[in-house]
């Protein structure tokens, strides 16, 4: 069964509402979808973050001020294996619970010459003038 | 010149001149610096006593004397040796060096040092070299040990008798030892002391300089800096270049590419022997080794020219300016 109204005498039928256009809200749907696209693809392509800086070493104020640089390097050494997976050729695997190796370089600021220094570590042996 | 820096506005740093003793021995310089008036004579007389017994026992054991009870040991054919307490006692920091160090320093290792430097003919490796020492009811100690087996104590002895110095002048806030460049160093508080870390590419030139101090208020704090390498002591044979650092895991010179190491931590011994294996181990094994060992610095030079160091030795760094 079915039940169809019938507009009432001396009435005019309602006017059927409009549906907003869509064509903008896609555009801007698209436009959206692929700027996050492409913030996904340069995440994934950028190299990892180096770690966290190192705040840079202030020299002495007698030291020259261009040996402040200080660079952090975290080179990948080891191999840690999920379950099922097999290291490649070579690789050294650690202990999931060992703690991370870290490697720092740092470019160590120059000491000043005139320091009141001092006492000097050397190599066994080594004569000091 | 020594000079205990004040680091405390409160000190006043013209009245902490130090007194320093010093003479030659373990084929190095043997010194002692008391932060102390200039003209206390009681630092001068503790610094000179300490330093003549310190010279005795280092005497004792060299490997390069006849009379010493190191050689008499390692000329000894018998598998058990009576000793003297003091050489048990090194013998036994041999073995909490070869510990903290992960096996990388052996003190057991003379045949295959002079190997390297083509003295003897070299042994097939990996050589036995079990051995022990304890102590007896008295005052002696033993030492049990293979046939064949000799002791070269190098650096580990330094590093004891730089700590050894540091405990005899107990009475002293502000000591230096230095024990031919391994240094035990006990910090008053207020005073900051800095220690030079020798660049071996260049005459008198340094690769940083290490700030020890302590904060105003709180007890001296206790330190042992050390530095090891390969370009000192290094020799050709039969057109290889060859130096004094064995591996023990293949009897040679260690195949390395670090130049020298440089270590800060709690004791002079402790930081001979993880420079040492930093040295051995090369410079990714060996920062890994060091990082597991909780130094309070350390300070590596590769054959790249690099200087690398942990990131704790930031915080030892001059970054003050105020020296």
């Amino acid at each position: 069964m079915t039940s169809a109204r019938t507009p009432r005498p001396g009435t005019a039928p309602r006017p059927v509402p409009r549906r907003p256009d869509p064509t903008r809200l896609r555009f801007g749907l698209a436009a959206g979808g692929l700027a996050a696209l492409s913030a996904l693809i340069t995440a994934i392509a950028t190299p990892a973050s180096t770690g966290a800086p190192v705040p840079a070493v202030s020299t002495p104020a007698s030291a020259p001020a261009s040996a402040t640089t200080v660079v952090q390097r975290r080179p990948i050494q080891y191999v840690q294996l999920a379950p099922g997976q097999s290291a490649p050729p070579g690789a050294k695997v650690i202990d999931a619970k060992a703690p991370k190796p870290i490697t720092i370089v740092t470019l160590v600021p120059a000491p000043a010459a005139q320091q009141p220094v001092v006492i000097r570590t050397t190599q066994s042996g080594k004569v000091i003038p | 010149m020594i000079t205990p820096v004040a680091c405390d506005p409160a000190v006043d740093a013209a009245a902490m001149s130090p007194v320093s003793v010093a003479t030659t021995a373990m084929g190095g310089r043997l010194a002692i610096h008391l932060s102390a008036e200039r003209d206390d004579l009681r630092a001068l007389h503790d610094g000179r006593q300490i330093l003549a017994r310190i010279d005795r026992w280092a005497a004792r054991l060299s490997r390069h004397l006849e009379g010493s009870e190191l050689s008499a040991l390692n000329d000894d054919p018998n598998w058990t040796v009576t000793i003297r307490p003091t050489l048990g006692a090194v013998l036994w920091a041999g073995l909490d060096a070869h510990d903290a160090s992960e096996g990388f320093v052996d003190i057991a290792l003379l045949d295959a040092r002079l190997a390297a430097e083509g003295l003897i003919p070299a042994a097939t490796w990996p050589a036995t070299h079990r051995w022990s020492v304890r102590f007896g009811p008295g005052r002696g100690a033993f030492v049990q040990r293979e046939p064949g087996i000799r002791f070269d104590l190098g650096g580990v002895a330094k590093g004891w008798l730089a700590d050894r110095a540091l405990d005899l002048l107990a009475r002293w806030p502000g000591v230096a030892v230095d024990a031919d460049g391994d240094l035990a160093v006990r910090c008053a508080a207020g005073q900051r002391w800095a220690i030079a870390v020798d660049d071996p590419r260049t005459d008198n030139a340094s690769l940083a300089v290490l700030n020890l101090s302590t904060a105003a208020g709180t007890l001296p704090a206790r330190w042992g800096i050390a530095t090891s390498g390969t370009s000192v002591h290094r020799w050709g044979v039969r057109g290889s270049v060859r130096h004094h650092l064995i591996d023990p895991r293949t009897g040679n010179s260690a195949v390395t590419d670090v130049v020298q190491a440089t270590v800060a931590c709690g004791s002079a011994l402790r930081a001979e022997a993880l420079a040492k294996a930093a040295v051995i181990a090369g410079s990714s094994e060996g920062l890994a080794l060091l990082e597991r060992a909780g130094v309070a610095g350390a300070i590596l030079l590769t054959d790249r020219d690099e200087i690398l160091a942990l990131p704790s030795t930031l915080a030892l760094l001059d970054q003050t300016g105020e020296a």
